[in-house]
């Protein structure tokens, strides 16, 4: 099935691109249904193509050893891929579905062409990587300068959740180690972190969910670095 | 003083420009020294433009509000540095410090935003510039998250070693490497004494000689640089 232009306009990525750089992309773009665990690619890999979420969470990951460091989490509306595209290198970082999904993909190829075509879906790509720039100084500022509590908190503000009537919900859609891999912790530590904050009133933990119920308590926490 | 194009074809990233592009870069690019320590521009101020070195290294560097730093890279002659703060306006997103005595070109932030928009080709060769960044961000942020301190050294050395007279050796002091690795002085120090020991490394004043590079590879993080 053709992806349509109306629904490339709706991802943010794509909102601001002239009728033109949209047509040729929805001409080359096809949509991609996806499963949980599902790997768009992997750390090393060639270049890929771009990525948009429809619907559906994504990690994006560093590993080494048996070690994975979750960079950041993607949710429906984000636009990822192609970041080893301008160099011709192995990709620097992995990208995995924790849930299922929909997204919408453009091959490395057309992409590369369509790039050296339309200056306004260059100037775009310009956007999305300096987007990530901020993103990896802003984590790299965290692991440096902030304990385990400070960057669990931190952590958990940036996941989706949604108001309910005893707080801010957050559905569990993320194993107790994929949660110490967005720390950079050991899964032990995160999970005794967890029961500190329930102990303390700032959230609740449930079977499927973590229920923040004191935000600004976990903002403070999430806000505090080491002296 | 003028930029000259041999001084633009110095920089491996500019090397395929071609020579209108060049004459263009040349022309708005302005040339700045700098001390050894002197500081390039500050976390949070507006951006003056991008920035290539001519000569010398320059760190970029976080600081914590506790006063701790944390190296982003060490970037030596032939690199650039600044990011493109044109999509927000957080300014920048570190501090640019001069590690020796550097010259370094600057290309200014409106014209950066005028060849952005107008030059394709030069535009492709910022998006190049910015993902090579890219890679390099996320390799720290994993070996900050997930490696050992031990290790996060270890790929410092590795990193930052260069062959001087059939040698591999790393001039970096053992205060530098510990901002580079995340940890202090002291760690590094005696993580060093103990790599002396097994004879992997050799110290001398100033600089770190690698007897033994292989013993110092992580299995994964063996990838191309």
């Amino acid at each position: 099935m053709a992806v349509t232009m109306q629904e490339l306009k709706v991802l943010p990525a794509f909102s601001r691109l002239s009728p033109l750089a949209l047509e040729h992309i929805a001409g080359t773009a096809h949509y991609l249904p996806f499963a949980a665990g599902f790997a768009f690619y992997q750390q090393g890999d060639p270049p890929t193509g771009l990525f948009s979420l429809l619907s559906g969470q994504v990690k994006f990951y560093r590993h080494s050893k048996d070690k994975i460091q979750i960079l950041y989490v993607l949710h429906e509306g984000s636009t990822f891929g192609a970041e080893s595209l301008p160099n011709d290198m192995p990709s620097p970082c992995g990208a995995q579905a924790l849930t299922p999904g929909t997204s919408i993909y453009l091959p490395p190829n057309e992409l590369h062409k369509l790039l050296l075509e339309h200056p306004d879906l260059l100037f775009m790509q310009l956007e999305l990587v300096t987007k990530q720039l901020r993103q990896f100084t802003s984590l790299v500022h965290s692991l440096a300068f902030r304990d385990v509590s400070a960057r669990l908190a931190e952590n958990l503000l940036k996941l989706k959740s949604y108001p309910t009537k005893d707080g801010f919900c957050i559905e569990r859609t993320f194993s107790q180690q994929d949660l110490a891999a967005m720390v950079g912790s050991a899964r032990e530590v995160v999970c005794r972190t967890l029961k500190k904050f329930e102990k303390e009133g700032v959230l609740r933990l449930e079977r499927s969910s973590i229920i923040i119920c004191d935000l600004n308590r976990l903002k403070e926490i999430a806000d505090q670095e080491i002296r | 003083m003028a930029v000259t194009i041999e001084d633009l074809r110095s920089i491996p990233i500019l090397a395929q420009t071609v020579p209108d592009d060049l004459d263009t870069l040349a022309e708005l690019m302005v040339t700045r020294f700098y001390a050894p320590d002197e500081l390039i521009f500050l976390e949070g101020n507006t951006p003056s433009g991008i920035w290539f070195i001519l000569k010398g290294q320059v760190k970029i560097i976080k600081v914590g509000s506790g006063g701790r730093i944390q190296a982003l890279c060490i970037a030596s002659s032939g690199k650039c540095f600044g990011t493109c703060p044109l999509f927000n306006q957080n300014g920048n997103p570190a501090n640019a410090q001069a590690l020796t005595e550097v010259t370094l070109l600057m290309l200014p932030q409106e014209d950066l935003e005028y060849l952005m928009k107008n030059n394709i080709r030069l535009a492709w060769v910022l998006l190049k510039i910015y993902s090579q960044y890219l890679a390099q961000l996320a390799r720290l942020s994993e070996s900050l998250g997930s490696l050992s301190v031990s290790d996060r050294i270890n790929d410092c050395l590795l990193h930052h070693a260069a062959h001087t007279d059939s040698q591999l050796v790393v001039s970096l002091t053992h205060e530098k490497l510990a901002e580079l690795a995340g940890t202090v002085r002291e760690v590094v120090s005696r993580h060093l004494s103990e790599l002396a020991e097994q004879n992997v490394v050799q110290l001398e004043f100033g600089r770190i000689i690698l007897l033994n590079p292989s013993a110092l590879h992580l299995p994964c993080l063996a990838e191309k640089k």
